[in-house]
């Protein structure tokens, strides 16, 4: 068993199947790349992870753990990082992260100064750290968000569209950090719309259209199953141009 | 030309859309509010006609009074229109989202002005026609003009409102451009909620309402002198005040034709000042609205009293609560409502003080106990407008962080509990302080002070569990400034319910206040069937209490576990 399992995930907007009985087993330690077009159904079903969306129908394991039975034990193994960086404005940096390990329940104030410091250095925001958050760049904002999904140190990092908005030395910093979080063992989730950043950093991926997946497997998997030479973007669009052709069952039978 | 309309467009669909493309529930909601404002409407116009009525059956001055009232109404429409004009045109010139879009576009600076210029004037002068027109029907249906007044109170009202609109967006034009915009705005809206808070003690303490009491003056001169003084004739107000009182008094020899002349030839010219302002600084001021904000001042204080509020919850309570009083405290938008606060108490506490109890032909002790009683319906009614200010906007001012709670490992329930442990100490505060310090003014005895300390104690975690269960329901993430969150439909249903909770609980206690009373009164003792009647009272107005708290968080808690809109 998978350490993120997807057990026929469904979600309906009145009438529309944004997520179509979606089944994926995803092993420990890995970086998994989600990848679709426009409106696919990509950050619903990351939303529904993460617990902010409620499924229609289906199962969300993760860790062993029922989101629907134990949402407290599940969301405490998780970190959550939206595509979209709205904080508190009128926090600052370092009061935000103090309030999100106060939600995760880090108790020894020490251990979670230690633990904040280290972070923010990390993500180059440690001289910013007693500005409010109003003051800081759409970027400086995601990379706080991402210091905050690693507060509480989780098993699982759920992560929507991380490259938006950061500069090229930010957008290496955190394919650097995923890299290493994954390399101690973490798994990530991540849904990108950037096909370079998939292939440099995923070790598999899928591939979701109008709410279902079509695809399946790593960079090389892919490319040999779609019978495309080249690059990702050239499966991509392959894939995403002939959906339902029976991808999805040649590749997970593989 | 064309090219304004195309910029009027974008409103101009989206309030076709918001009429015609709506589901089923914002349908009911407008049928609701619909209703609702039908209602008032008609209470106002009823009350309106009923005072005008009167002021006529008075000789010599029913003129002069009707001639005065219609003065100040107009005046005080067109205070309120220059301030909401300075307000809006903030966030429709200055900060709207929207605006990047029009001015990276081709469009002529002007053009852009005068499009968000016809937003503002619409934006801020629906609320004064709602509430102006039944008031100006009142004196139709009272005085019976011919259709010339309607034709001058149409022709009249559009000049007003556009030098009202004029000179409010020519005031926020400059001030953009000494400060940036969002200072601008917090300045403003403190200066605003300063300005009413004085206003509104002011009124009170002048006691407008003797000018409807003639005993109150030496002599019948100062009275009748009381009401000749009119307003200054340089104001469009006076104008305007002239011309409907011709029409409405007949006979109509046009008279004021020169005061229609002034009032358009006066929106005309600030037309003409303002397109040139506009032209000179409004992408200057546009500019500087972009800039970015800086950092506050210290926080030692805050952090002091945060460290105290902090102890007695767990961690994750605590940091919940820890945030709230932070952002609380360093949202201008927020905290500078205290200050209407403030007003309403001095008010509220000064209106007991001067109540002329001696005047009543009731016996004095009765009347202060009952004062006392029905003092506790007014007291859970103000305490209920405060929590639709400070604990109903509560989930909502969550805002789009909201996804921060939801992904965390922390119940919607914890949220929830938290928000109501934030706001039941100071509010039982306020609203015990408001019944012991009016009880004490108004001399009530120990029984009737213990009964209404009580029963309040007890029903103020109501009304908040209320605020904060509907703040849950109808939550607004979205919002400009926070204060705009309890004026919705949400909040309307809010006061609604807990006006209706006090009521029940009123009604409820009348059974044992009165047979308590009674039996005083004839110096007799309880039966065994009335002390009955008096628990059954007392454990259901308990029971009412436990079960608004428990089903006002259990509604809110399933709203929230469910709300998916952000």
């Amino acid at each position: 068993m998978g350490i993120i399992e997807l057990q026929n995930l469904t979600k309906n907007y009145k009438g529309l199947k944004a997520v179509d009985q979606i089944n994926l087993s995803i092993r420990e330690g890995i970086i998994f790349g989600f990848l679709g077009p426009n409106g696919a159904g990509k950050t619903t079903t990351i939303r529904m992870m993460a617990g902010i969306l409620l499924p229609t129908s289906g199962k969300i394991i993760i860790n062993g753990m029922d989101l629907d039975k134990d949402p407290s034990g599940v969301k405490r193994c998780c970190g959550f990082i939206p595509d979209r960086p709205f904080l508190y404005e009128k926090l600052t940096g370092m009061e935000f992260l103090r309030f999100i390990s106060g939600l995760y329940g880090l108790n020894n104030p020490e251990a979670v100064k230690i633990r904040l410091m280290g972070l923010l250095e990390k993500f180059d925001l440690l001289s910013w750290k007693d500005e409010l958050i109003e003051g800081y760049s759409h970027g400086m904002k995601q990379r706080l968000v991402m210091c905050g999904a690693l507060v509480h140190d989780p098993k699982v990092l759920i992560v929507d569209e991380p490259m938006v908005g950061l500069d090229p030395k930010g957008a290496r910093l955190v394919k650097d950090i995923f890299k290493e979080e994954a390399a101690k063992g973490k798994t990530i989730f991540m849904s990108t719309h950037s096909l370079e950043t998939a292939q440099e950093v995923c070790h598999e991926m899928a591939i979701i259209q109008r709410g279902r997946i079509i695809a399946r497997g790593t960079v090389d998997e892919l490319i040999k199953y779609s019978g495309v030479d080249g690059t990702l973007e050239n499966v991509f669009l392959k894939l995403t141009e002939e959906e339902g052709t029976g991808y999805e069952k040649s590749l997970s039978s593989s | 030309m064309k090219n304004l309309f195309l910029l009027l467009s974008p409103r101009v669909w989206s309030l076709r859309n918001a009429f015609f493309k709506t589901s089923s529930g914002e349908r009911k909601k407008a049928v609701i509010i619909g209703s609702l404002g039908l209602t008032f409407w008609t209470v106002i116009f009823i009350l309106s006609s009923r005072i005008l009525t009167y002021f006529q059956s008075i000789d010599v001055i029913g003129d002069l009074l009707a001639h005065h009232l219609l003065s100040m109404i107009l005046l005080t429409f067109f205070s309120l229109l220059v301030f909401s004009n300075i307000l809006i045109a903030l966030s429709n010139l200055f900060l709207s989202a929207d605006l990047e879009l029009c001015h990276s576009s081709p469009s002529d600076i002007k053009l852009v002005f005068l499009s968000r210029w016809a937003y503002t004037i619409f934006d801020s002068s629906w609320m004064v026609v709602v509430f102006g027109l039944p008031v100006m029907m009142a004196y139709a249906y009272v005085f019976k003009p011919g259709l010339s007044f309607y034709f001058a109170l149409f022709n009249t009202g559009i000049a007003t409102a556009v030098i009202a609109s004029g000179a409010g967006i020519l005031f926020t034009m400059i001030m953009v451009n000494i400060f940036p915009a969002h200072r601008t705005r917090d300045i403003l809206l403190l200066l605003a909620i300063l300005l009413v808070a004085a206003i509104y003690i002011m009124i009170r303490i002048l006691k407008p309402e003797r000018l409807a009491d003639p005993d109150a003056f030496f002599s019948v001169m100062q009275y009748m002198s009381a009401l000749k003084s009119t307003d200054s004739p340089y104001i469009p107000t006076h104008w305007m005040t002239e011309i409907l009182w011709e029409k409405l008094k007949g006979p109509d020899s046009g008279r004021y034709f020169f005061e229609n002349v002034l009032l358009w030839s006066t929106a005309a010219a600030i037309i003409v000042v303002n397109l040139w302002t506009a032209g000179w600084i409004y992408l200057k001021g546009f500019s500087r609205s972009q800039e970015a904000k800086k950092r506050r001042a210290g926080k030692h204080i805050l952090d002091l009293f945060i460290r105290l509020v902090r102890k007695p919850f767990k961690n994750d309570l605590a940091s919940l609560i820890d945030k709230d009083i932070r952002i609380f405290f360093r949202d201008n938008t927020q905290w500078s409502q205290l200050f209407l606060l403030g007003a309403l108490i001095i008010v509220y506490l000064f209106n007991f003080s001067v109540l002329p109890l001696e005047k009543s032909a009731i016996r004095l002790e009765f009347l202060q106990n009952i004062l006392a009683f029905l003092n506790m319906g007014l007291a859970g009614f103000v305490l209920s407008a405060v929590s639709v200010r400070f604990a109903f906007p509560s989930v909502s001012a969550e805002g789009g962080a909201f996804w921060i709670i939801k992904s965390s490992p922390v119940s919607m329930g914890r949220l929830l509990f938290g928000k109501f442990i934030l706001y039941i100490f100071p509010m039982t505060l306020l609203g015990e302080t408001l019944i012991i310090v009016t009880n004490r003014l108004l001399h009530v005895d120990m029984t009737m002070m213990i009964l209404s300390s009580v029963t309040m104690l007890f029903a103020f975690p109501a009304v908040i569990a209320m605020a904060i269960g509907f703040g849950a329901v109808y939550p607004r993430f979205k919002y400009e400034n926070i204060s705009q969150v309890a004026t919705g439909f949400g909040g309307l249903m809010y006061m609604i319910c807990s006006a209706g909770f006090m009521a029940a609980i009123i009604l409820i206690e009348s059974v044992p206040v009165r047979l308590f009373f009674l039996a005083r009164l004839h110096g007799r003792e309880l039966t065994v069937l009335q002390l009955g009647l008096i628990v059954l009272a007392f454990s259901s107005v308990f029971l009412l209490i436990c079960l608004t708290i428990y089903k006002s968080m259990k509604i809110g808690l399933r709203a929230l576990e469910r709300y998916e809109k952000f």
